[in-house]
């Protein structure tokens, strides 16, 4: 069974949720030491009500001082407002997502630095609300959750490199199975191979080789490297993994021509790397990768595409949910300071997946999942899907937030 | 920002735009009064409130033309609180759908945002759309603490005579029903509804219902799939929905209603080749005008004692006479179905029927009506029940409350 959810203190009517956030990061407590802290944070109440024009949110006062300031954040009886969020500039500093008529209200705290802030209500007619700090202006933020974005998309880079350098070592063993002749050893390391591919995929796709035509698929190595049956440009003809799946799994035979392909992989790959070496991420490009390594599951493996000789399909999709895990690993710290509760429903609905990838796993099969049969994804495929889509809307909006931390 | 209403872009229309299939269904038949047309027009601008604190919309809510239909089933090891969160967004997105009003933003002004309403209702009007909300006797176990909240009369519905039940079409923990007179209208509240719920409910299943087959309050009788009127002597007045429909002796669900979803599969193409006088016999009403075999306009009653030549005129067996009111002691319920398709069968046959939709305060109501017509009904030979749900409709909120919220008090 799954273990219970966050939101269960929401039951008890008197539920106050704080949250501690550190909006302006640790030096920002000092600026506000001289006002509101004493005797404890200053308080603000935002409400969202339904107006004679629409719905509105009022905030029962625009102007506090420095310091630790907790928002109570009720709606009233505003249909249309559902989330309300503190702004500095572009950035959020705190939101707090289902303030819906008729749900207790919910309080976040965050220590303010001086400053012009604006308090945002989506859908409200007045969308955004001047919000004004007086007292001291935080420092530059030498932390907070830019900082640690911008540290998580470092670290997350460093991965896609091992993953990339992983496959150059992989396709070239793949490549040395097919020239020894031996047809199992060969689809071990196929299946050993895809991983590699398959954890990164959304954050190669769309490279070329050097001064290639981005309209023609003879120059782009997404296409050189991972096309299938389905995708085969006649003009370029068969390469890649899946020329060498078909040989290896449907015709179950090693010819020159396998050879062949498996030579132009290792090609392929190691021009790949050169591309691909010292690519630099910002935080919203993990966010959208993990999104599309997320459509990639949906579009490919489920519906046993991808692999549709060597039926190595749920291999590529575990593949695929590790490098998403790996980018939202990577945003953690940083999101968890904008958004808990967000952090706590991705990393819940990741368990899920992972959780259902639990019960294929078999040791004994090549690549260590049950093959994805015909039979398998008739009886098994909605419950994929539904798992993965309730996933990758919760990883919807999360390229909007980290890119505006 | 970018606010736009779906109703204020019609604001000027008024309430004259007289649209729809209605004015053609009318006059090509040039049946019964020639007010059809007008009874039936289709006003596009008009729309429903949704807190109304009474009964919720889309129940004794004249039928709008499309309806889709969609069950949800919790998923495992969600909790209470989820169930809670989703019935409030549910709630307050619905009263925006209802009134022509997107569910948030389409085109976010921030980059790398998606849109939190999927946009494809924005141009049109509001089209009468109802979105009703039901709770399946599943919410009630012990998943989520709620089985003393468990409405009285809500459980699984037996087992009945000619039952066809398929596995895919049963049951749900939650049901939401979208009508309006634009199926477009209908489909995004579906749509943006099920996105919602995405990682707290799994779809169930879904019936899309197009062209009412049943009569509200001031509407002419329809025609099902076998082009017979259908729900002539429906509930219409106040007073009868109070005594057949409105539950009332169950204080947290006062003003709610059971909730029937049967998926009637039609084999249309045996009965288009039955001949006409047959089928008016199976029916016990004639096909144009839709009066009952004893009698000689659609509203005359029918009279079960007439003979002719020693034999019943209205055949007992005949759909007419088995679900009367007289021949059930008394016991009618509120009928709301529509016509569907699911497209062509595998065994290459026209696949569609009626998705018959029912409401009473006593599921009972319905199992002795079934009974009865599952066992002797004629039209047996010509229908299978394939889908099967009950579900209580909980009363609407008042503003600032949502549906359900009974259960969490």
């Amino acid at each position: 069974m799954l273990q219970p959810r966050r939101s269960a203190a929401l039951l008890s009517v008197s539920a106050l949720a704080v949250v501690a956030l550190a909006g302006c990061g640790d030096d920002a407590n000092e600026g506000g030491k001289d006002e509101g802290s004493a005797g404890g944070a200053t308080q603000v109440a935002i409400t969202a009500v339904s107006g004679d024009d629409g719905d509105e949110c009022q905030v029962d006062t625009t102007s506090v001082g420095a310091g630790p300031v907790t928002f109570t954040v009720a709606n009233e009886d505003a249909p249309g407002i559902t989330e309300v969020e503190l702004l500095s500039g572009a950035r959020i500093v705190a939101e707090k997502e289902n303030v819906v008529p008729g749900l207790p209200e919910v309080t976040f705290t965050v220590t303010l630095g001086g400053g012009d802030y604006e308090i945002y209500c989506p859908s409200a007619v007045e969308e955004k609300i001047p919000f004004t700090v007086t007292g001291d202006a935080a420092p530059a933020p030498t932390g907070g959750p830019a900082k640690l974005l911008a540290d998580g998309a470092t670290d997350y880079a460093a991965y896609v490199q091992t993953q990339v350098d992983g496959m150059v070592v992989g396709v070239q063993a793949l490549s040395d199975a097919v020239d020894s002749g031996d047809l199992a050893a060969a689809q071990q390391a196929y299946a050993e191979a895809r991983p590699f591919y398959e954890k990164v995929e959304s954050d190669i796709e769309g490279f070329l080789l050097p001064d290639a035509d981005p309209t023609e698929n003879s120059g782009n190595l997404d296409y050189l490297i991972d096309m299938r049956a389905s995708s085969l440009d006649p003009a370029v003809g068969w390469s890649g993994f899946h020329a060498v799946e078909r040989d290896l799994f449907g015709r179950q035979r090693i010819t020159d021509r396998t050879r062949q392909y498996a030579v132009d992989l290792v090609t392929n790959v190691t021009a790949l790397a050169d591309v691909a070496k010292g690519l630099t991420f910002r935080a919203e490009d993990l966010a959208n990768g993990a999104a599309g390594l997320l459509e990639e599951v949906q579009s490919g493996k489920i519906s046993g595409e991808e692999e549709q000789f060597s039926h190595l399909d749920i291999l590529d999709f575990a593949g695929n949910v590790e490098g998403a895990e790996q980018a939202f690993e990577a945003l953690r710290p940083g999101l968890q300071e904008i958004d808990p509760d967000r952090v706590a429903t991705i990393s819940d609905r990741f368990d899920e997946v992972n959780q259902l990838l639990e019960r294929y796993k078999d040791p004994s099969a090549l690549g260590g999942y049950r093959p994805y049969t015909a039979a398998l994804r008739k009886s098994d495929a909605p419950e994929m899907s539904r798992r993965v889509q309730a996933l990758a809307e919760a990883l919807a909006g999360l390229a909007e937030k980290v890119a505006t931390a | 920002m970018t606010r736009v209403s779906r109703r204020n872009l019609f604001a000027g229309a008024g309430g004259g735009l007289a649209l729809g299939a209605a004015a053609g269904f009318g006059a090509a038949h040039a049946v019964g009064d020639d007010t059809t047309a007008a009874r039936d027009a289709v006003d596009l601008t008009r729309s429903y409130d949704f807190y109304t604190g009474d009964h919720q919309a889309g129940i004794a809510t004249p039928p709008q033309r499309h309806c889709i239909f969609m069950t949800f089933d919790m998923v495992d090891g969600v909790s209470a609180a989820d169930l809670q969160v989703l019935l409030a967004r549910w709630s307050a997105a619905i009263a925006q759908l209802m009134a022509g009003e997107p569910v948030g933003q389409v085109e976010p002004v921030r980059s790398g945002a998606v849109g939190t309403d999927t946009g494809e209702a924005l141009d049109l009007a509001p089209a009468s759309l109802t979105v009703t909300l039901g709770l399946g006797p599943g919410l009630f176990d012990d998943r989520f603490g709620l089985a003393s909240k468990r409405p009285k009369l809500l459980e699984d519905l037996p087992a009945l005579p000619s039952d066809q039940l398929r596995p895919g079409t049963t049951g749900g923990d939650l049901a939401l029903q979208a009508c309006a007179d634009d199926p477009q209208v209908a489909y995004h509240a579906i749509r943006d509804l099920a996105r919602m719920g995405k990682g707290v409910v799994d779809t169930g299943w879904t019936v899309m219902g197009f062209g009412r087959a049943s009569a509200g309050a001031g509407q002419s009788t329809p025609r099902n799939l076998m082009g017979f009127k259908d729900g002539t002597r429906n509930i219409e007045e106040t007073a009868d929905l109070d005594e057949h429909v409105w539950i009332d002796d169950d204080p947290a669900w006062a003003g709610g209603t059971y909730w029937v979803v049967r998926k009637i599969q039609m084999n249309i193409e045996t009965w288009d080749a039955d001949d006409v006088a047959d089928q008016q016999q199976v029916f016990g009403r004639t096909k144009v005008e839709g009066a009952p075999l004893s009698g000689r306009v659609e509203h005359d009653e029918p009279d079960f004692s007439a003979t002719k030549d020693g034999a019943p005129v209205i055949p007992p067996t005949s759909h007419v006479a088995l679900a009367a009111p007289e021949n059930n002691g008394g016991t009618r319920i509120l009928r709301r179905g529509y016509n569907y398709t699911d497209g062509i069968n595998e065994l290459a046959q026209l696949d569609a029927g009626l998705l018959f939709v029912g409401f009473c305060n006593d599921p009972a109501s319905f199992i002795k009506l079934q009974t009865r017509l599952g066992t002797s009904d004629r039209l047996n030979e010509y229908i299978s029940h394939i889908g099967s749900a009950l579900f209580v409709a909980p009363p609407a909120p008042r503003r600032g409350h949502y549906l359900g919220e009974a259960l969490f008090g």
